[in-house]
């Protein structure tokens, strides 16, 4: 009985031993909030780095539950890369404060924001309120849309991982020149399949598509929600379709995780294709930022054709 | 409800046994995998550049001097600097100066209002929270300011002051420990303890207008809350497991109301604080499926007698359904429900009741949910198991159910309306009362992130 037992015990020690070294295989435990820049990292990372994201690229970033696995997940990590400008206001600093781990917080080596590398668009240049909506003060924070600021942010993020781990600087240094490289190559091969996108008019969900059309060019005429954040009603979608036809909109552009029965009526009667684009590197499934971004450009190039997604 | 929670328990074991079985299962495919025997902490250390324990000595020793030239330097009367640094010397900074494009942000200030009209058809309504809607016609349930901010990188500091028609109310008030070692974290100052669900939390988060009357039964109107400190813990295992330890106060009447509750009594030793203690277990069942399952216990000082005492034990069980992995569906449903069973010593005998509730609420568009509650709490019963007159509550002689239903709409994230109605059989009354509630909340400010 007594052998028995010590052998259990002996096992469940073996299995908890197992699990605490597991971890420490890479060289640094990375937790990001979204899955892009989980992506990015892992891109310049390479075996050196464990990536996380909190948030599943099906997922709206302004309402994440603050789940305790993922507070969980923070209190293992040795750095946290957040998009910053709010966007994770409503769920992470809870987080942060509950993983008990001083590395990641505000101030800290630990704690990057990815914003500050990013040429910002949409800042308020005057004075918000939420009267205006789920305004977001800083400047709009989708900006991974862009590949060229996220190559501006997967330098950053080079920067703090070498920093952090200088053992290995050289390798995340060697991976960023090839992924640059890599980068470089398909946005050349992007911009000419969506060129005939500049210039265009195009309809959007929610105020996500700021840099995307800054870098491919075209031009957002209205969008669905009549304030960021407060859900389309009768009269408003009434006058972005009066918008649209007289227009001649070109698509409607929404992420999959907006509701999509007001955009398909819309689209619908313009007469215009409704692209859904994914909202993030479906990173889970190990997709990587290029593959995503492609997948984006495919989405567009249909909806150029004429061809919804 | 005995079946059922044995079978949900029985569920919970296999679940929490998973993640040991997969952790291991992959580590022993994994030929690169360090021997089960190797110490964690040599391959972190390998990580970072070496450094030789002389050299380490050296820099331990010049931190030494420094750290005494600065306490003989300090002008008199003012504290040096702490010596060494909590949190196993990880380099910390000044927060704030790392976030670009926020610019400074030393307080963070929200403001929670909440109102409702009402319609009771009982004279007296049996409502048990201070800050429920209590009589016909409009009702001012709170105002509540809430102050949170980063104090220095040790400590966060966090306020809810709560103003009603009859004054202000320092409701909570308590530091935060930014930076201890070993996962632990400290809480001190007056705050909720963290007995159960709803126990720990503020109006603004509910599902229900009003708070279960399990709460105001047992704990008093304002929720169990106290000055004291509370020492948490979270177990390094693959599972979230927090344990929580916090001794307050037992006075308050609406706050600790089955223990010495408004009396004068005094505190003499150890044994006069209220002692909670909880553990929480979190099971991601999924990405779009978690459960959380809670623990908890309490016991205090009551005023019958030299030494009597008040426990009670409580679980709680919160289930959430959240399809995040498809696409477009904004679906919420969650299911909630805890018990409260309390043993009170009195003078020649043992009080024991049982109060429980459960409830569901279903978000089914971005803007609407529907919510619906079931409440229980039954007579007090002696020793002997035959119901006594409860000297809390001399009324309550048989058992007392509720049943209340919502609809709630969300112009924003930041307003909300709710439309309640609720049907109170308390036994002791010949007939069951009626109540019907509207209520509307507008948060402005910066209201920080909620606990899951």
């Amino acid at each position: 009985m007594t052998m028995r037992l010590s052998r259990l015990f002996a096992a469940v020690c073996a299995a908890f031993t197992l699990f605490v070294a597991s971890p420490a295989r890479a060289d640094l435990n990375v937790v990001t909030t979204l899955p892009d820049l989980a992506a990015l990292t892992k891109a310049v990372g390479g075996d050196h780095v464990k990536v996380q994201a909190l948030a599943l690229s099906s997922q709206d970033p302004h309402f994440v539950d603050a789940k305790p696995n993922l507070a969980l997940a923070l209190n293992r990590a040795d750095l946290l890369i957040a998009v910053g400008l709010d966007l994770e206001l409503g769920w992470l600093p809870t987080l942060q404060v509950g993983a008990r781990n001083s590395k990641i917080l505000v101030g800290n080596p630990g704690y990057l924001v990815a914003s500050q590398f990013v040429k910002l668009l949409e800042v308020p240049t005057v004075q918000v309120d939420r009267g205006q909506g789920d305004v977001h003060p800083g400047g709009n924070p989708h900006f991974l849309y862009d590949p060229r600021q996220a190559l501006s942010v997967a330098r950053g993020i080079t920067d703090r991982l070498a920093q952090l781990d200088p053992k290995n600087a050289q390798a995340y240094r060697d991976n960023l020149a090839t992924f640059t490289t890599e980068l470089e190559k398909s946005r050349a091969d992007w911009e000419k399949r969506l060129a005939s996108l500049r210039g265009q008019p195009v309809i959007a969900y929610h105020r996500t598509m700021a840099y995307l059309a800054d870098w491919l060019g075209f031009d957002t005429i209205a969008y669905l929600e009549p304030k960021p954040g407060i859900p389309p009603n009768p009269s408003h979608v009434a006058s972005v379709l009066a918008q649209g036809r007289q227009r001649k909109a070109r698509m409607v552009l929404m992420e999959s995780y907006y509701p999509d029965t007001t955009a398909r009526l819309v689209a619908s009667k313009i007469p215009a294709p409704l692209v859904t684009l994914h909202g993030g590197t479906d990173f889970k499934a190990k997709e990587t930022y290029l593959q995503h971004i492609n997948e984006m450009v495919e989405r567009l190039e249909k909806g150029l054709a004429g061809k919804g997604t | 409800m005995a079946t059922l929670s044995r079978r949900a328990h029985g569920a919970l074991m296999a679940v929490s046994l998973t993640p040991f079985l997969f952790a291991s299962g992959a580590s022993a495919q994994d030929a690169s995998a360090p021997p089960a025997d190797a110490p964690v902490q040599e391959s972190r250390e390998d990580a970072a550049p070496a450094l030789t324990p002389e050299e380490l000595e050296e820099i331990e020793k010049a931190l030494g001097s420094d750290a005494a030239a600065a306490q003989q330097n300090a002008p008199t009367g003012t504290a040096a600097p702490p010596a060494s640094m909590p949190g196993g010397g990880s380099a910390l900074s000044i927060p704030g100066v790392n976030t670009p494009n926020t610019g400074a942000n030393f307080l963070d200030l929200s403001f929670i209002l909440d109102v409702a009209a009402a319609a009771f058809t009982d004279k007296e309504p049996l409502q048990s929270g201070a800050h429920d809607p209590t009589r016909n016609g409009f009702n001012l349930q709170q105002l509540e300011l809430s102050i949170g901010s980063v104090v220095d990188p040790y400590f966060r500091f966090d306020a809810n002051i709560v103003f009603s028609q009859f004054g202000v109310e320092i409701e909570e008030a308590y530091g935060t420990t930014l930076a201890l070692p070993y996962n632990l974290q400290v809480r001190a100052g007056q705050f909720l303890t963290r007995f159960g669900r709803i126990n720990p939390t503020h109006p603004h988060s509910w599902d229900f207008v009003d708070q279960p009357f399990a709460v105001g039964r047992i704990f008093g109107g304002e929720s169990n809350r106290g000055l004291g400190a509370e020492v948490s813990w979270l177990a390094p295992l693959p599972w979230y497991v927090e344990v929580i330890g916090s001794t307050t106060d037992a006075t308050g009447e609406a706050t600790a109301r089955s223990f010495l509750g408004a009396t004068s009594e005094r505190v003499q030793s150890p044994f006069d604080l209220q002692l909670t203690g909880a553990v929480k277990q979190f099971f991601p069942l999924s990405d779009d499926l978690s459960l959380m399952w809670g623990l908890s216990t309490a016991t205090g000082p009551n005023p019958t007698g030299y030494r009597n005492r008040t426990d009670v034990f409580g679980t709680d069980l919160y289930l959430r359904y959240r399809p995040i992995t498809q696409a477009y569906n904004t679906t919420l449903i969650t299911f909630q429900a805890e018990a409260y069973y309390r043993r009170r010593q009195v003078p020649g005998d043992v009080l024991t009741d049982f109060n429980t509730y459960a409830q569901a609420a279903w978000r089914f568009s971005p803007r609407w949910a529907t919510a619906l509650r079931y409440e229980l709490g039954t007579a007090a019963r002696g020793e002997d198991g035959a119901r006594v007159i409860d000297p809390l509550d001399p009324d309550w002689t048989e058992s007392r159910n509720r049943v209340s239903a919502n609809v709630t709409f969300w112009p924003t994230e930041f307003s909300r309306l709710r439309l309640q109605g609720a049907r109170d059989h308390a036994g002791w009354r010949d007939e069951a009362g009626y109540s019907l509630m509207l209520a509307l909340e507008l948060v402005t400010g910066a209201h920080g992130a909620h606990a899951f």
